[in-house]
């Protein structure tokens, strides 16, 4: 049974007449890890918050059609107990600090406090998810004093603590440097091997590649492709649309015409399967009677 | 800068160990007899034998002397000029220059004053050395103070040195696109309006998603609410605040039967 159902979401922000998200059919099993692309505009951030719950009870607006998770539909809820089921971490690293807390360790505890969970196991809660995000060291630091990629692996501590059901990512390294891009990634990488369900809306191509199940392309508020990793962005209509590519796939649909890339070969998203792919195409090419 | 929101110095003493609303009762119970007790010396003796040992007993005598030095005998200082100069009336000149008249009575009227002004502030000033801001939402929260309020307290508590470097960053922005901010008066005032309306507008967009920030973290649940920091409130506490509470009641009393 999916954890997560929608089915013909069509949300209308306050005072637009255009949807944001138009007649959305979407499931997601238990354990899967969704990854969400388009262009800005296209609706990522607004399907990270309808499924987070913010809409449609943070944002106002119109919302049409069935929202479920775990069996429960949004409209049913509210919004204090769903973000226990399912857990939001955005953007700005520096906007999702609490502001009430002086420590990491106190950061990462405030939403057990919000929840009533014992004081014993805040602090075995919030020990062990500090291990889990490789932040324990920075337990006594104060939030604002970290760097951007360890404050976004706060923010995500501060979510995993609360042990969600399902995690919703909205581009969580968009404004990260390369290392601090690679450390939130490690996490959310250690979440979905230990089975979390994981929806992430995302630019970095190759990033996607290695960790998705499901990549869903979204276009003007409408899923335009869905289905496995290599399968979406490869896909010849992302450009079309104008969506990013990986640059790999870029490289060798222009080596195609000139002969370097096997047309029968899948066309690559990462550095590694690049690699692997032009140098099959040397060895097949090498010169007979040499090694 | 950003490593150190608030003027808590951590340290073990007897003190720092009080429940943090004894300590706020013992602000009060500190201000109201300095300024509500008819006899004369009362703030200078709280200060002597209550205030600067209170120092040494929490450990942040250093700490509170520089405070006072920089902060509170300034501020102090001033008034004392201002009140033995310009209040009317008293009978023995002192000394007379121009329209200016110093009375015997306006030096201890002005004295006395300067003290009750030092008492008040050194008790907020040891309050906030050795008491943390987060054990005294807890504490106050878990009184039944709203959760909200007491997030509103904290935020703003931390919000300055944030605000401080975001002006500075839209200050470089810019000035790096040719304001001037460095001639003369009338320039300096002009140039407010490219700072102040950046910072002012780029903060309201901030709200929202610290909004959901919290939100996320279920700061409106109607679950009852715990907290990580165990305050303890001690038999000592409760005696202590109802000693204190005596005391500001004595003073109010005393104020009442002598006037």
């Amino acid at each position: 049974m999916p954890i997560v159902k929608l089915h013909q979401v069509t949300y209308h922000y306050p005072l637009t007449q255009t949807p944001a998200l138009q007649a959305i059919d979407l499931e997601i099993e238990e354990g899967e890890f969704v990854a969400i692309i388009g262009q800005n505009g296209a609706g990522k951030s607004t399907l990270c918050y309808t499924l987070a719950g913010f809409i449609p009870h943070f944002y106002k607006g119109e919302l049409q059609g069935l929202v479920e998770v775990d069996g429960v539909s949004a409209q049913d809820s509210n919004l204090s107990d769903w973000v226990m089921k399912v857990g939001l971490v955005f953007q700005n690293p520096f906007n999702q600090i609490s502001g009430a807390k002086y420590t990491v360790f106190e950061e990462v505890a405030f939403g057990l406090e919000n929840s009533g969970v014992p004081r014993p196991e805040i602090i075995r809660r919030v020990e062990e998810v500090l291990q889990l995000t490789g932040i324990a060291d920075l337990a006594d630091r104060s939030p604002y004093s970290l760097s951007g990629g360890q404050q976004q692996r706060v923010a995500l501590a501060s979510i995993l603590v609360m042990q969600p059901k399902v995690l919703v990512l909205d581009e969580p390294t968009s404004q990260m440097d390369p290392i601090g891009t690679r450390e939130v990634f490690s996490v959310i990488r250690k979440m979905a091997e230990q089975g979390m369900t994981v929806v992430m809306a995302e630019h970095k191509m190759e990033w996607i590649a290695q960790f998705a199940d499901r990549v869903i392309a979204l276009w003007e508020g409408k899923i335009l492709l869905e289905g496995k990793p290599h399968q979406v962005l490869t896909d010849e209509r992302l450009l079309e649309k104008g969506f990013g590519v990986s640059r790999y796939t870029t490289t060798a649909r222009l080596a195609i015409p000139r002969k370097l890339w096997q047309p029968e070969r899948p066309l690559p998203v990462t550095l590694e399967e690049a690699v692997a792919g032009f140098s099959a195409r040397l060895h097949s090419n090498a010169p007979e009677g040499q090694p | 800068m950003h490593e150190r929101l608030s003027f808590y110095i951590k340290r073990d003493s007897p003190l720092h160990r009080l429940n943090p609303l004894t300590k706020l009762t013992l602000i009060f119970g500190l201000i109201l007899p300095a300024f509500l007790v008819p006899f004369y010396w009362t703030p200078h003796l709280l200060l002597i034998v209550v205030v600067f040992p209170l120092a040494f007993l929490g450990r942040v005598q250093r700490e509170y002397f520089a405070a006072s030095a920089r902060l509170i005998l300034p501020v102090a200082g001033f008034l004392f000029v201002m009140q033995a100069l310009f209040i009317p009336g008293g009978e023995t000149v002192l000394a007379k220059a121009w329209f200016l008249t110093l009375t015997k009575e306006s030096l201890m009227f002005a004295f006395a004053n300067a003290m009750r002004i030092m008492v008040m502030v050194s008790s907020f000033t040891l309050f906030m050395l050795t008491t943390h801001p987060s054990e005294l939402m807890s504490d106050l929260t878990q009184r039944g103070l709203p959760g909200q309020f007491a997030y509103v307290i904290i935020a703003t508590l931390q919000i300055i040195p944030q605000m401080q470097a975001k002006a500075n960053t839209i200050i470089a922005a810019q000035r790096s696109r040719g304001l001037d901010t460095e001639s003369s008066f009338a320039r300096r005032i002009r140039a407010l309006v490219p700072l102040v309306g950046p910072l002012v507008f780029g903060s309201l967009v901030e709200v929202e998603e610290r909004a959901i920030a919290i939100e996320a973290r279920g700061f409106t649940s109607s679950r009852p609410k715990t907290s990580l920091r165990e305050i303890v409130d001690r038999p000592l506490d409760k005696g202590l605040r109802w000693f204190l509470l005596f005391v500001m009641l004595a003073a109010l009393l005393s104020r009442i039967w002598f006037s």
